[in-house]
């Protein structure tokens, strides 16, 4: 009986003295997997980074101009060759995705880190192209016609409430001043709400040339017209990683206007 | 009284129309079934309460799927970076990767900023007529311009040539710069005048039409002053800049030969 016990006593001490030994390497284990999965993400978030930059410097070696997205410091800048042309302070940024009958399609595709080319203003800005016939040299036509004022960039290029800069490969950007219908009428907001709402049904119904995915950009009132009439063509876009809608925006001493 | 087998009944339903004898007046026409004989589809009577809350069913359904059908719009948030199948699990790996992206990174950086106009640079908006002078992310000067009125202009006689004023858009530099300059006329300041062109080139230079100063960069367009000051901040140039005389002074004393000038 005694004998028993001993061994039992022993079989309990080499237990203990076992677990003793493998606990704290199997502790070890734990973290050591957690910091090679915390390097991991720090490897790939490296990885992003250097990717982003090396699209800006892509689009600074090219001859477009480009629009550069920050949501980090909330601004949109126009860009060409690596210069800042004009910085708009971004007051809120939305993501829409197409549905018909509430069933939605979400484009897989990521909108960060991309570069999207060809934007294009919609509706576009018209310019009316005044045409003269110069007379013919030498002749007397009689007194000139005294050439006609031009019109200021206010009165040439009215802009809409809302529009949209649409991009190859189905991504539109959609500005929208902030408070964009605050100074007309209940019935008149109410009209102009429906009507967008209209027109985004018909746009998501519209299988071919739909908008696959849509960033709503919220500017100031000033800004988005400003936008609106100095926008060059063809421009290209790029959507920087960090931050998210609302974050601090730029200072408005840095913001040329 | 019994009525008698032959007599119309008296439920309500028509009568029979009998064949009319020759000569007696015509019989009248069986009357139309009455409100409270509805038509029936199937089942389901045809009356006005049917067809009410028919279209009332189309009207909701319609508003269900039109209320669901658009753009459905949620906050952007950016998404986090997820480690790719390519990165290495092992620890040296992982080392030498990080350090091959962090040259990488600075190499990036540094190039994008090597990118970036140093010193002074002038950006001008040629559809809102405006000229910045910046350093940095500093505007040194906001100035009201004319840009390009993008007229069309076209000869009648002779080669029957045509141009368009336009200013251009792109980066440019400060090629010359000139101090009381003088203008030499191109071929459609005369056409556009209705003037025979010159053949003696003493002819074409047109003195203090161009201001106290004209900074060239190239095809022919300059920043120069004006002699109408009222009509800068619309589109009325033949494609150069013009600039308001106190303007064009801070423009001249902060520029240099090579200095960018951007225009969008």
């Amino acid at each position: 009986m005694r004998g028993h016990r001993a061994r039992l006593g022993t079989c309990l001490a080499t237990g203990a003295i076992g677990m003793a030994l493998v606990m704290p390497v199997a502790c070890s284990k734990a973290p050591a997997k957690q910091r090679a999965m915390d390097r991991r993400t720090e490897v790939a978030q490296l990885q992003r980074t250097t990717d982003l930059l090396q699209r800006q410097v892509e689009l600074a070696a090219g001859k477009d101009f480009y629009l550069v997205l920050d949501p980090a410091t909330s601004s949109l800048t126009l860009m060409l060759r690596g210069a800042r042309l004009q910085r708009y302070v971004v007051l809120g940024i939305q993501v829409g995705h197409p549905r018909i009958a509430w069933f939605g399609e979400r484009d897989p595709r990521p909108v960060q880190g991309v570069m999207w080319s060809r934007g294009e203003l919609d509706p576009p800005r018209q310019l009316d192209r005044l045409v003269i016939q110069a007379g013919e040299p030498g002749k007397d036509t009689g007194d000139p016609a005294t050439p006609p004022i031009p019109p200021t960039p206010e009165e040439m290029y009215p802009v809409p409430s809302r529009y949209h800069v649409r991009f190859d490969d189905g991504l539109s950007v959609e500005i929208r001043p902030r408070e964009a219908d605050a100074t007309t009428g209940r019935w008149a907001r109410l009209r102009a709400s429906w009507s967008a709402r209209w027109r985004d049904a018909v746009a998501a119904i519209r299988a071919g040339d739909r908008d696959a995915v849509r960033l709503r950009i919220v500017l100031n009132p000033k800004d988005a017209e400003s936008l609106y009439r100095s926008l060059p063509p063809a421009v290209k876009l790029i959507v920087l990683t960090g931050g998210e809608a609302g974050a601090a925006p730029a200072s408005p001493d840095t913001v040329a206007r | 009284m019994e009525p008698s087998p032959s007599s119309p009944p008296s439920s309500g339903k028509a009568p029979v129309a009998a064949i009319p004898e020759p000569g007696a007046p015509p019989a009248p026409r069986p009357a139309r079934p009455s409100a409270a004989t509805p038509r029936r589809l199937g089942p389901i009577p045809l009356d006005r309460r049917t067809a009410g809350l028919a279209a009332a069913c189309v009207v909701l359904m319609a508003s269900v799927v039109f209320g669901g059908t658009g753009y459905r719009y949620e906050a952007f948030v950016d998404i986090p970076a997820a480690p790719s199948d390519r990165v290495p699990s092992d620890d040296r790996g992982l080392q030498q990767l990080t350090a091959r992206l962090r040259t990488r990174e600075r190499e990036f950086a540094a190039r994008l900023k090597a990118a970036a106009p140093r010193g002074v640079y002038i950006v001008i908006d040629q559809t809102q007529n405006r000229l910045y002078l910046k350093r940095d992310d500093e505007t040194l000067l906001q100035a009201i311009c004319s840009a390009g009125s993008g007229m069309v202009l076209k000869e009648s006689g002779g080669k029957k040539r045509e141009w368009v004023f336009d200013s251009p858009r792109g980066r440019f530099e400060i090629r010359s710069m000139s101090r009381n300059p003088v203008w030499r006329k191109p071929d459609w300041a005369f056409v556009e005048e209705s003037e025979p062109i010159p053949r003696n080139p003493a002819e074409r230079l047109d003195y203090g039409s161009l201001g106290e100063y004209a900074m060239y960069f190239g095809d022919g367009f300059m920043i120069h002053g004006t002699l109408y000051e009222r009509l800068l901040g619309r589109a009325v140039s033949h494609g150069c800049i013009r600039v308001g005389r106190e303007d064009l002074r801070k423009v001249w004393a902060n520029a240099r030969l090579g200095t960018q000038i951007y225009i969008y």
